[in-house]
């Protein structure tokens, strides 16, 4: 059994009593909505239409936001209805990230995460959804797809039907008849900061004239004038992820480099790489820890992360490598601390496999956040782990500077940080100028290198944290430090631009 | 064996069937007693909840639409309204507005207590007062005034009338008063007119669902009379091949639903549809027969033609002379609308023949001078094609609409109210209603006592500041009590503040021409009627309201039987007798049996279908809601005359009219005598002897008025733009859906409309502001630059810009700005915005969580009127200058001068061709007029002997 919904964009008249139906059944708090109908107009006077699309979730039988979420809050029920739980959730928001159809929302009220369940409590009474009944034109068919008796199983049999983002491969079970492309493809309309009976809530507006700017003649090449949307809440994750990023690099990355130097039989500098780097990585691991139980709308339920977990999400993923990383930071301490070269030698190998985990996991993270184009990219990996060589060799250094370490142990550290900074402008250098995936991944790097962020880009990233740093670690000894830090700021700024410039493309 | 399924429930019940093996869209009526469902928050827990669903009508604009109202049995809190399934109507479904009613019975500001004003009228501070403190204290200024005979000083106006059309012509002609005045003037006076001219009955009645064109002057896919019915019907039509043309100079969203949207230079569109009926014409492609038959065209021949023969071939003649000159091109040019088009559209009219569906209300009939040829004009292509009331065809209203008669209707008074229908407008449709602050300001009397209800003149009408200083004269209004569910900007102005229910909170009968058929709908207090069933018992609703937690809210039914027990208490003025019980002589009457007698008496079929249900009539209107009183309605004119009536009746020779003790019961059609029309000819009037009897002789056939905004009298090069200020958004009620949060968070601004090509010239852009300025004053609103309009049209929506002057009160919060109303000098007013909507703590939380932060802009205040001389319409269009506004002027400002605005009511009262007409009537006998006065009344010279 398969529930579906076929939308039939023929006889849509745009009214939007499956909106306000839908917040009745559902109570959904204003600012939200789990259905709701988008307007574009196409022509010039008076060849001019105005077209109507009606917008939720897909309940998709590949739903990127059940694998997405940590606590299995959100699950594909037997008869195809993606539910959710709001006593399970913890208010990630990843699942936000993952659907790339703009489906989910918080909860102001419960801080868990919302959206269209297909009305699944009147589907146990054996009623339709809200939506269907409210509507005057029978324009949305509810039924079991897998019942080839019933209406939408001969709708999509015998009509030619459409889904959103298909190339997404999320495999939607919301068919679409007669609607206009321009009004399902976000790609296609053209900017817009107001709409023809109201305003855009500020947040909105303020990414929309973003985009605007980074792109020049923004409606070139926009077949559609969208003139009505409900409200979104843009950018799901604010800076404390892109801080969770930085402050995980150095963690992965001050132990990743201490193994590299046990490893390479660096016997010198004992202090740092075996006190010194353990405490960066557990000191990193606790930020990392406060930054993303901080960034939670339900923190109090962390622990479901360990409890109630989802074996299919790298948040879930995430957090076991981060625990056991931090297990073997603390056995490293141990050696350290104790003075035995031999067991920090034979836990060279593994640990640098943890910091390699903790470091570059996320890259697995992000890519489950299908939603995201721009978090797609196949550099991710490389860059994840290139960021914790940069993080760990510039802590370390900083660290060292302070703690008056030998300037031989210090050379071989920003010689490596040199290196990582080096492949760091490579890999960014990559992302940003390399051939995009698809336009919407060239809009999100056209915001970083042509947008409003291009100075924090260009004079942050790129000269005081690549380029003067590398100056300033050929220069020599004394300038060292000061390079390391500012390597440090760049990639913090770095990671920063990243994740919001993901989220700075609408996904409806 | 199953047992064998009882009768169908009802002819539209097909939404309660269960699909086989699908979900059902609606729970089995046996179980709306007791339904369990489980609680949507809760959810995926299963929490059972367990719901009474009762059945009520909607009140959030006129359609009528049924909800199902789900009472929680526990809390007597009600969950949720959805569509009623039986509602012949609206078959189960509603628009937004319909589940919004949810909002405004749940809105943390609603009034819940009866409010007396303290200190001066309009100041602001109220307190709360007992029902019986307001009843006394209203009715005795009312018996005084019925006793001094100052009958003309009680004046009832209203916005939204519904079944009480009836019940107050018995509660008004019981105290012997002419005095309900209405908001028609303003919303669809010229299209009534123009349908009433024709045919009698003042609107249309589109069959859609059976249609191979629907030709639209509206926006029945989002708005309008009546949307949510109509809007079904039209796209089942275009779903099984209908042709829709939409003519409407914005592109609304039901113009883009259709084949063909033209967008005519407003007012020019009856020039259009006459273009069209030339084509018709002259391709001789029209149904001779039917308008043989049908039209009064002998008549016009005798009356316009002594040139010509008596012959119907001469009559075609004739018409082909008489519409010659609209020509496409000339059409074109008047419109902008290509000929090509106009050809193309009227072959599509010609190819649907009598499955022609149209309809005009408000639109371009309600926006221009001589408006109501255009629904004249609409009307011609209607006949020409034969399609009047068949199958997909358009029927006059009455035909498909049932009104079922109360018990004991008092004989109407012999009293007519010149500050209702004044003699200058003898052919209006209906009461002068906006034009009242002149005509106190003229010294043409004073109100005693005034009611509005659901009626907030000072926002809606135009020149509301004439309205304010109007209200805050207590030597023109002595006391104004305002019945409403919410605060208006009216009630501010009001002496008390009485609160009304909403949709689920008072009784009501309805019934609408939604289609070819004829039914009605129960509005019903729905808690009343849970607790009822549940064994208690009430007096009144408003303690049974009391009793389930919502305050003392009321409903109208009621409090008029309470005014006027105290207006007449011991029946010496004989107004209690219509009051009393028609079971227990002397006992006072209880809403519940008034509406047992109309169901037992009044309503075909229902007596007999609630017995097969082993009912009460009552009790079954009570457990559905609606019935289906006639289905599949057509032709209703070529009924036969009733053989009781044909006995001793004779045919006039000349007419061929029916007349049975001079009454005319029908007329007679090659032979046969049938009922026709409610026209003085019983045919279609293609020529209206009426017009050109009261002075208009030039207007009588379906002709072509020059509108006031017409292209000739704009100087587009010098700024002049025309304001079309007359549209409605899909998801709110003029000023009935303030408390809706969920509405308003979809829609909540109306910037002005522009066309590229206009905001290139003024050099805006989307979201920079703009000045309009009008004869009186002017607004500064926001642009929207947009494709959908002309050039040289500027647009505005009238939904929005609704306001405040109270911080914390005087207007919903969800919806209204907070204002600064000031008057520097007498007459001069302005207006600033303090702040937009802001969250606000309350005991919804939803309140802190209001997003939008711009409630609109409020035009009407700078319109003045200008009133169309023959259907009394206001004509809402304005010429205007548009420019850019000067270093101080804000989003919002507002300035009017009432002086102005004064001078320009006495130049369009100029072009009025007052009464007496023939027989020196102050109005045709013949003509529609809500709750028609006795007809000694209508004599100008009975008038002016008791002192008017």
């Amino acid at each position: 059994m398969r529930y579906g919904f076929v939308i039939d964009q023929h006889r849509c008249i745009g009214c939007h009593a499956c909106t306000v139906a839908c917040k009745e059944e559902n109570r959904v708090p204003l600012g939200a909505f789990r259905t709701w109908v988008k307007y574009v107009e196409r022509g010039t006077f008076p060849h001019t239409r105005r077209y109507f699309s009606v917008l939720r979730c897909n309940h998709c039988d590949a739903a990127p936001c059940v694998t997405i979420c940590p606590t299995v809050a959100l699950d594909r029920r037997p008869d195809g209805i993606v539910d959710f739980d709001g006593a399970r959730c913890i208010g990630c928001k990843a699942c936000m990230q993952a659907c790339p159809y703009d489906a989910l929302y918080m909860d102001p009220d419960t801080g868990t995460a919302a959206k269209c369940h297909y009305c699944a409590h009147r589907v146990e009474a054996g009623l339709e959804p809200a939506c269907v009944i409210v509507c005057p034109e029978q324009a949305i068919v509810a039924g079991d797809l897998d019942d080839p008796g019933s209406r939408i199983a001969q709708v999509v049999a015998r009509a030619p039907v459409q889904v959103r983002k298909p190339e997404q491969g999320t495999r939607p079970k919301l068919y679409y008849l007669g609607a206009d492309a321009a009004a399902l493809t976000p790609a296609l309309q053209a900017p817009a900061e107001r709409w023809l009976w109201g305003e855009r809530p500020a947040a909105e507006v303020d990414l929309v004239r973003m985009l605007v700017a980074a792109q020049g003649d923004a409606a070139d090449g926009a077949l559609a004038r969208p003139v009505y949307d409900a409200p979104h809440a843009p950018c799901p994750w604010g800076w404390k992820v892109g801080a969770y990023l930085w402050t995980k690099s150095i963690a992965a990355g001050a132990l990743a480099v201490a193994a590299l130097g046990v490893g390479a039989g660096a016997p010198g500098a004992a202090l740092l790489l075996g006190v010194a780097a353990p405490v960066v990585a557990l000191l990193g691991l606790l930020l990392t820890t406060a930054l993303l139980v901080w960034d939670l709308r339900r923190p109090e339920r962390f622990l479901y992360l360990l409890r109630r977990p989802n074996r299919r999400s790298w948040l879930v993923w995430g957090t076991c490598i981060l625990l056991a990383y931090g297990g073997a930071a603390a056995l490293w301490l141990g050696g350290g601390l104790t003075g035995s070269p031999g067991l920090l030698r034979a836990l060279a190998l593994p640990t640098l496999a943890l910091a390699a985990g903790a470091a570059g996991y996320s890259a697995f993270l992000f890519g489950q956040a299908e939603g995201r184009d721009f978090w797609q990219s196949p550099l991710l990996l490389p860059h994840l782990l290139v960021a914790a060589l940069v993080a760990g060799a510039a802590s370390l250094l900083v660290v060292g500077v302070a703690a008056g370490v030998d300037a031989e142990a210090l050379w071989e550290l920003a010689a490596l940080l040199g290196v990582a900074l080096l492949l760091e402008a490579v890999i960014l250098g990559a992302e940003l100028f390399g051939a995009h995936a698809n336009l919407d991944v060239a809009r999100a790097a056209g915001l970083i290198t042509r947008g409003p962020w291009r100075g924090r880009f260009w004079w942050g990233v790129v000269a005081g944290g690549i380029a003067l740093p590398i100056l300033l670690l050929w220069y020599g000894p004394t300038t060292a430090a000061p390079g390391a830090l500012l390597a440090l700021g760049g990639l913090w700024l770095w990671e920063d631009l990243w994740v919001r410039a993901g989220q700075a493309i609408p996904l409806s | 064996m199953p047992p064998t399924p009882p009768e169908p429930l009802h002819p539209v019940a097909q939404e309660l069937g269960r699909p086989a093996g699908g979900l059902a869209s609606y729970p089995p009526v046996e179980r709306w007693d007791d339904w369990q469902e489980y609680d949507p928050v809760a959810w995926p827990r299963r929490v059972p909840r367990r719901y009474a669903l009762i059945p009520t009508i909607c009140f959030n604009c006129e359609a009528g639409c049924g909800l199902l109202a789900y009472v929680d049995r526990e809390t007597l809190r009600i969950q949720k309204f959805e569509g009623n399934p039986v509602h012949p109507g609206s078959r189960g479904r509603t628009c937004a507005k319909g589940p919004a009613t949810l909002n405004q019975v749940e809105d943390p500001e609603r009034i819940l207590y009866p409010l007396r004003r303290v200190g001066p009228r309009g100041g602001g501070r109220w307190e709360r007062v007992t029902w019986d403190d307001a009843l006394d204290d209203i009715a005795g200024r009312i018996r005084k005034a019925l006793v001094e005979g100052r009958q003309r000083e009680v004046m009832y106006h209203l916005g939204r009338p519904g079944h009480e059309l009836v019940y107050l012509q018995r509660v008004f002609h019981a105290w012997g008063i002419d005095g309900h005045n209405s908001h028609t003037n303003v919303c669809s006076a010229s299209a009534r007119a123009g349908y009433a001219f024709w045919h009698g009955l003042d609107r249309p009645s589109p069959d859609h669902a059976n249609a191979r064109l629907i030709l639209l002057l509206s926006a029945h896919l989002e708005t309008g009379h009546y949307f949510n019915p109509h809007a079904q019907r039209i796209i089942e039509a275009k779903a099984r091949g209908a042709k829709i043309c939409v003519i409407d100079t914005r592109l609304s969203n039901t113009a883009s639903m259709a084949d063909w949207w033209l967008a005519p230079w407003p007012g020019s569109e009856a020039a259009l549809l006459l273009a069209m009926a030339r084509v018709l014409l002259r391709e001789r492609c029209w149904d001779r027969e039917f308008v043989r038959r049908w039209v009064n065209w002998e008549e016009y021949l005798r009356e316009e033609r002594p040139d010509l023969p008596p012959t119907f071939e001469a009559f075609a003649q004739a018409l082909d002379e008489l519409y010659a000159r609209y020509t496409p091109e000339f059409a074109e040019a008047e419109s902008g609308v290509p000929a090509a088009t106009i050809v193309e559209v009227a072959r599509a009219v010609g190819r649907a023949g009598p499955a022609l569906a149209t309809h005009v209300w408000r639109n371009t009939a309600a926006g221009n001078l001589g408006g109501w040829q255009v629904a004249r004009a609409l009307e011609l292509l209607v006949v020409l094609m034969g399609a009047v009331a068949t199958p997909g065809g358009t029927a006059p209203s009455g035909f498909n609409k049932a009104v079922p008669p109360p018990p004991m209707m008092p004989p109407p008074g012999k009293i007519w109210s010149e500050l209702l229908m004044p003699r200058e407008y003898p052919l209006a449709f209906f009461e002068m209603s906006y034009l009242l602050p002149h005509f106190l300001r003229e010294g043409r009397g004073k109100l005693a006592m005034y009611f509005t209800r659901v009626y907030n003149p000072v926002w809606t009408n135009p020149d509301g500041m004439s309205w304010i200083e109007m209200l805050t004269d207590e030597a023109k209004v002595e006391r104004h009590a305002c019945l409403t569910p919410i605060w208006s900007e009216t009630a501010w102005f009001a002496d008390y503040v009485l609160p009304m229910g909403h949709a689920s909170e008072r009784h009501d009968l309805m019934s609408q021409e939604t289609h070819a058929a004829r039914w009605i709908g129960f509005r019903q207090p729905v808690l009343r009627v849970l607790l009822e069933r549940q064994g208690r018992t009430f007096d009144l609703t408003w303690q049974a309201h009391e009793a389930a937690g919502l305050g003392q809210v009321w409903e109208e039914d009621e409090f008029w039987i309470e005014l006027s027990w105290r207006i007449d208490p011991d029946g010496a003025l004989g107004i209690r007798q219509y009051f009393e019980s028609p079971d227990r002589p002397g006992q006072k009457l209880r809403v519940d049996e008034l509406y047992r007698w109309i169901f037992e008496h009044s309503v075909p079929g229902l007596p007999e279908a609630a017995a097969r249900e082993g009912l009460t009539p009552l009790a079954y209107m009570r457990r559905y809601g609606a019935f289906l009183v006639e289905d599949r309605v057509y032709r209703t004119h070529e009924q036969p005359v009733a053989a009781r009536d044909l006995e001793g009746a004779r045919v006039d020779p000349g007419t061929r009219l029916v007349l049975k003790d001079g009454q005319v019961v029908g007329v007679e059609v090659d032979g046969r005598a049938c009922v026709g029309f409610p026209t003085p000819s019983r045919k279609l009037e293609f020529f209206s002897r009426t017009l050109k009897e009261w002075k208009w002789p030039e207007q009588a056939v379906p002709g072509y008025v020059r509108s006031h905004v017409h292209p000739s009298s704009i100087d587009r090069a010098n700024g002049e733009m025309l304001l079309l200020p007359t549209f409605r958004l899909p998801t709110l009620i003029h000023t009935r859906s303030g408390n809706a949060k969920w509405l308003y968070e979809i829609s909540h601004a109306n910037p002005l409309w522009l066309h590229p090509e206009d905001a290139a010239r003024l050099g805006v852009t989307t979201g920079d502001l703009l000045k309009v300025a009008t004869r009186i004053g002017h607004f500064v609103d926001r642009v929207w630059v947009t494709e959908a309009i002309r050039p040289g049209v500027v647009a505005c929506s009238h939904h929005l810009g609704r306001w405040r002057l109270g911080a914390t009160t005087g207007g919903e919060r969800w919806s209204t700005t907070l204002v600064d109303l000031q008057q520097p000098e007498p007459g001069k007013w302005r207006m600033r915005h303090v702040e937009g909507p802001r969250p606000f703590p309350s005991a919804d939380p939803d309140s802190s969580r209001i997003w939008w932060r711009e409630g609109g802009v409020h035009q009407n205040l700078t319109f003045p009127v200008q009133p169309d001389p023959v259907s009394g319409q206001h004509c809402w269009h304005q010429k205007v200058t548009v420019s850019r506004p000067g270093p101080d002027e804000r989003y919002g400002d507002v300035f009017v001068d009432t002086e102005k605005s004064f001078a320009v009511y006495r130049e369009w009262l100029a072009l009025a061709r007052p009464a007496p007409g023939p027989g020196g009537l102050r109005r045709p006998l013949w003509l529609p007029r809500a709750f028609k006065p006795d007809a000694s009344a209508y004599r100008v010279d009975g008038a002016s002997l008791d002192g008017t």
